[in-house]
C-alpha cells in the first residue's frame, strides 16, 4: 500500500475511550500514511465520538484503509466522505494587527470573505472564517501580506450533502 | 458475596474452558498466583515469558482453543512481545494476561511499569486495561470472544495489581457473545453463486488452501469440494495438512520454499478459489507475475485480507465452513481430463528433476522418523531449513498435526510451542524438529520439559550453522559466508542430560536404526541430535525478486 496525493476524508464513529485514537493513528502510521488533519468531538451520545480525518491517498488505498479501520473493535462505523457528495467545512482563526493605512483594505477583504471579527485588543484583531479548505487557504494567502501573527484551523469536518435516498450530484454552493 | 479480582480472573478462565495457562510470576502478578492454589486451572511455569507466549500459541494451534499466557508487568510483559507477534501473524487465538502496577502508580514510571498496551498495539486484535474491578469479568469475557471470533488473534488484558487484589461483588454478569462474533461485513449469497458459476465454467481451476481453513474447522468441507468436484489443490505453508493427498489432486504448497508443481500449475490456472489465505509475499513471490491467467475468487472471514495483495475478482467475506457448505451444492463436477493429464505429466517430469524431494539426507532422515512414529503424531518445527525439510517431507494427515510458524518466522518458537502442544493434546505423540540455532534460542525450556516430565521427542538437526542463512549466502551472496557458524563445540547430548533428559546422537545419513529405535521407545522426554552436512540445503527455491515459476534446482541452475 502506499499513499498518493489525492485528498481523502474519512469519518469514523468510535467509542469514546482512552487509546482509541492511538489505534487509529497506528493503522495509518504503520502503512506509511500521513494524517493531514484530524478532528475529534463527541456526538449527541457522549459515549460515542466522531472523528474526521483527511490525508493523501489513492482511491484503492482509501478503501483498504477503511477496511482496516473498520476492523478495530472500538470503531463503530467508517465512512468515506471524499468527493462532491459531502459538505466539508473547516474553521480558521487568524490573529493580526489592523494598524496603519492598510486598515481599510484589510477590513474590506475580511468583509469580502464573509468572515467576522471575534475579538479586538488595541490593534490586534482576531478574525474568524469558515469554509472549505480551498476557501480558508485563499483567505490565508490573501491576508498573509498584512502580517498574520497567528493562524489556527480545525481541519475539515464533513457530512453528507443529501438525505438518504437523494443521490443527485449538485455542486457545493460554497465551493 | 465478595471476591477478589484474582478470583474473578481464575473463575472466568474456568468458565472459558481453560485447563492450562503458561506463565511466569513477578511481584505485580502475585495476587493472581496466590489464588491459583485453589483453582482447577493448571499453571505451567515456563523458564522465560517468551516461551510462555509460544507455549500458549502451540496449545492453541494443537487444540483449536484459545491459548492463555501470563506475565508480570514490565520485563515480564515485554518478554511476551515476540510470542504475541508470532500469534498475530498466524491468526492464533491467544489471550495474554499481563500484570501491571497499581492504578495509582500508572503513568509515574513506577518500578516495572511499562506501557504494554502501547507496545503491543500493532500486534494485537484488541487490548483492555482494567481499571475498575467491576469491569474485570466482562473485559475478560470480551477478550476471549474477540480472540476466537472472526479472524482469530491475540488479545491482551492488562491487570493492575490493586485490581487483582481488590474485592468486589461476584456478579454472574450475563455475557452475550453474539455482537462480538457477528461479522460486520459478511457477504451475501449472490457472491457464492457467482463463485460457483465461475468455478463450474473454468477449464483449469485450482483451489488454494490457507491456514484459515484449519481455524474455521472447514477441512471436511474443503475435502468434499475437492474430491466431489475433482479439483486440484495447492496449499500455503500454513494450510498444509488441511486436506489429505488423494487422486493426484494434491499439488503441494506454493511459494518460495514450496513445490514447483504447485507453483507452475497455479501459474497456468484459469481460475483460483482461494480460501483462508492472506496471499503473503512468501506464497506469491512477484505479485505482477502471480497467476497471470486466473480469475481469482477469495473466501475469507477477514475483509482486509481480500484484495490486499492479489487483486480479487470474486470476493466473499464470511466463515469458510459456512461459505463452503452453501457453495458445495452449487458446484458441478465436470470433465477436465486435459487439465488433470497435464498435471500428471508435469508431476512426473518434476519428480525426476528432484531426487529425495529436494531435502537431501535430512529429508530422508525425517521420513524415517515419521515411519516409526504413530499415525497420530503431531510434528512441531522451528524456523529455518529444519522447517522447510519438515513441511516438505512430513505427511501431515490432519489439519492440526503439523505446527509451524509462517508469518513471523520466529526462531525459538519450536521448543515452547511443542510444550503447549503436548499439554493441549497429551494423548498425541509430539515430536519437535528444530535446528541447532533455534534450539539455543529457547533452550532453557528443556528445564520446563524435564520438570513436568513432558514426554516430548526432540530432534535437533545439527549442521553447526544457521543453515538457511548459509544457503542464502551460498546462492545469492556469491558464497561469502559470514555470521553463520554456530560451531560444533557445544555437546548437545550432554546439555540435554544436564537438564535431566536422556539423549542420543546420530548422523542423519549414517546408520540410524538403533538410535531411532531408542528415540521411538522413549517413554518420557528424549532428545536426538542428528548431524547433517552444512551443505544439505533445500531445493528448489525461488531467488529473491523472482516469480513463482522461476524456481532453481541448484547453485548454478
Ligand atoms: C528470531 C529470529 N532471528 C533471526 C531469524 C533469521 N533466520 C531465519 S532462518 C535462520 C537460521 C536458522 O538456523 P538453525 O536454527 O540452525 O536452523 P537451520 O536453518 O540450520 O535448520 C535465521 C538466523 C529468524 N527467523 N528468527
Amino acid at each position: 500500500m502506499d499513499c498518493r496525493d489525492i485528498e481523502y476524508t474519512l469519518t469514523l464513529l468510535v467509542n469514546n475511550r482512552p487509546g482509541v485514537l492511538s489505534r487509529i493513528a497506528g493503522v495509518l502510521g504503520s502503512r506509511g500514511c500521513n494524517i493531514a488533519s484530524l478532528c475529534v468531538a463527541p456526538t449527541a451520545d457522549a459515549a460515542v465520538s466522531r472523528i474526521t480525518l483527511t490525508g493523501g491517498a489513492d482511491g484503492d488505498f482509501t478503501e483498504k484503509i477503511k477496511k482496516q479501520l473498520d476492523k478495530l473493535v472500538d470503531v463503530i462505523a467508517v465512512e468515506n466522505y471524499t468527493g462532491p457528495r459531502f459538505i466539508q467545512r473547516e474553521l480558521m482563526l487568524i490573529g493580526l494587527r489592523l494598524g496603519g493605512e492598510r486598515r481599510a483594505d484589510l477590513l474590506r477583504a475580511i468583509d469580502l470573505f464573509g468572515g467576522r471579527i471575534v475579538s479586538m485588543d488595541g490593534d490586534y484583531t482576531v478574525y474568524e472564517v469558515a469554509g472549505t479548505r480551498e476557501q480558508t487557504q485563499a483567505v490565508l494567502s490573501h491576508l498573509e501580506p498584512f502580517g498574520v501573527e497567528i493562524m489556527n484551523r480545525t481541519g475539515p469536518i464533513a457530512v453528507p450533502r443529501y438525505g438518504s435516498g437523494n443521490g443527485s450530484l449538485a455542486p457545493d454552493p460554497a465551493g | 458475596m465478595e471476591t477478589t479480582g484474582a478470583d474473578i480472573v481464575l473463575r472466568t478462565l474456568e468458565r472459558e474452558g481453560v485447563e492450562a495457562i503458561f506463565g511466569y510470576p513477578g511481584a505485580n502478578s502475585l495476587p493472581l498466583h496466590d489464588r491459583m492454589i485453589d483453582s482447577p486451572v493448571r499453571h505451567f511455569m515456563m523458564r522465560h515469558e517468551q516461551a510462555a507466549a509460544h507455549a500458549a500459541d502451540g496449545y492453541a494451534r494443537a487444540t483449536g482453543r484459545v491459548g492463555v499466557c501470563l506475565s508480570t508487568s514490565g520485563p515480564g510483559a515485554t518478554n511476551l512481545v515476540t510470542g504475541i507477534a508470532t500469534a498475530f501473524m498466524d491468526s492464533t487465538p491467544l489471550v495474554a494476561l499481563t500484570a501491571q502496577v497499581s492504578t495509582d502508580l500508572l503513568g509515574r514510571d513506577a518500578f516495572q511499569e511499562t506501557d504494554i498496551i502501547g507496545i503491543t498495539l500493532p500486534i494485537t486484535k484488541h487490548s483492555f486495561q482494567v481499571k475498575d474491578i467491576n469491569d474485570l469479568g466482562l473485559s475478560l469475557r470480551q477478550a476471549f470472544a474477540l480472540a476466537r471470533s472472526g479472524r482469530p488473534g491475540p488479545v491482551l488484558v492488562d491487570l493492575p495489581k490493586n485490581i487483582l487484589s481488590a474485592t468486589g461483588p461476584i456478579r454472574e454478569n450475563r455475557f452475550d457473545e453474539t455482537p462480538i462474533a457477528a461479522l460486520k461485513n459478511q457477504s451475501n449469497g449472490n457472491g457464492l453463486r457467482e463463485i460457483a458459476e465461475a468455478l463450474n465454467r473454468s477449464k483449469r481451476p485450482v483451489v488454494i488452501i490457507g491456514g484459515g481453513v484449519k481455524w474455521s474447522g472447514a477441512d471436511r468441507k474443503v475435502n468434499e469440494l475437492i474430491h466431489g468436484a475433482g479439483i486440484p489443490f495447492a496449499t500455503t505453508m500454513m494450510g498444509i495438512g488441511s486436506v489429505q493427498a488423494a487422486n493426484g489432486l494434491n499439488l503441494g504448497f506454493i511459494g518460495t520454499h514450496g513445490h514447483d508443481l504447485a507453483n507452475r500449475i497455479v501459474h497456468q490456472s484459469d481460475f483460483i478459489l482461494a480460501v483462508g489465505t492472506r496471499f503473503t509475499d512468501r506464497s506469491t513471490s512477484r505479485l505482477d507475475e502471480f497467476a497471470p491467467l486466473a480469475r481469482v475468487a477469495h473466501i475469507d472471514i477477514d475483509p482486509t485480507s481480500i484484495g490486499k495483495n492479489v487483486p480479487v475478482d470474486l470476493p466473499y467475506v464470511g466463515d469458510i465452513a459456512q461459505a463452503l457448505t452453501a457453495l458445495l451444492p452449487l458446484v458441478r463436477s465436470r470433465n477436465r481430463t486435459g487439465w488433470l493429464q497435464k498435471i500428471r505429466r508435469e508431476r512426473t517430469l518434476l519428480e525426476d528433476r528432484l531426487p529425495n524431494g529436494g531435502c537431501g539426507e535430512a529429508g530422508q532422515f525425517i521420513d524415517r522418523l515419521q515411519k516409526v512414529l504413530p499415525e497420530e503424531t503431531t510434528v512441531v518445527t522451528d524456523v529455518g531449513l529444519n522447517q522447510i525439510w519438515t513441511v516438505r517431507t512430513w505427511n501431515a494427515r490432519a489439519p492440526r498435526s503439523l505446527i509451524t510458524n509462517g508469518g513471523m518466522g520466529t526462531m525459538g518458537f519450536g521448543l515452547p510451542a511443542a510444550i503447549g502442544a503436548k499439554i493441549g493434546t497429551p494423548e498425541r505423540e509430539v515430536v519437535l524438529i528444530i535446528g541447532d540455532g533455534g534450539f539455543l534460542m529457547n533452550i532453557q525450556e528443556l528445564a520446563t520439559i524435564s520438570y513436568y516430565r513432558l514426554p516430548i521427542k526432540i530432534v535437533v538437526i545439527n549442521n553447526g550453522q544457521l543453515g538457511m542463512i548459509r544457503q542464502i549466502q551460498d546462492l545469492f551472496y556469491d558464497a561469502r559466508f559470514t555470521t553463520i557458524t554456530l560451531g560444533n563445540h557445544t555437546d548437545l547430548v550432554a546439555v540435554a542430560r544436564g537438564f535431566g533428559i536422556p539423549a542420543g546422537r546420530v548422523r542423519a545419513g549414517g546408520d540410524t536404526e538403533k538410535e531411532i529405535e531408542a528415540f521411538r521407545k522413549a517413554r518420557g522426554p528424549y532428545l536426538l541430535e542428528a548431524a547433517v552436512d552444512p551443505e544439505n540445503y533445500v531445493y528448489p527455491i525461488i531467488p529473491p525478486g523472482r516469480s513463482n515459476i522461476d524456481m532453481i534446482y541448484g547453485k548454478c541452475a
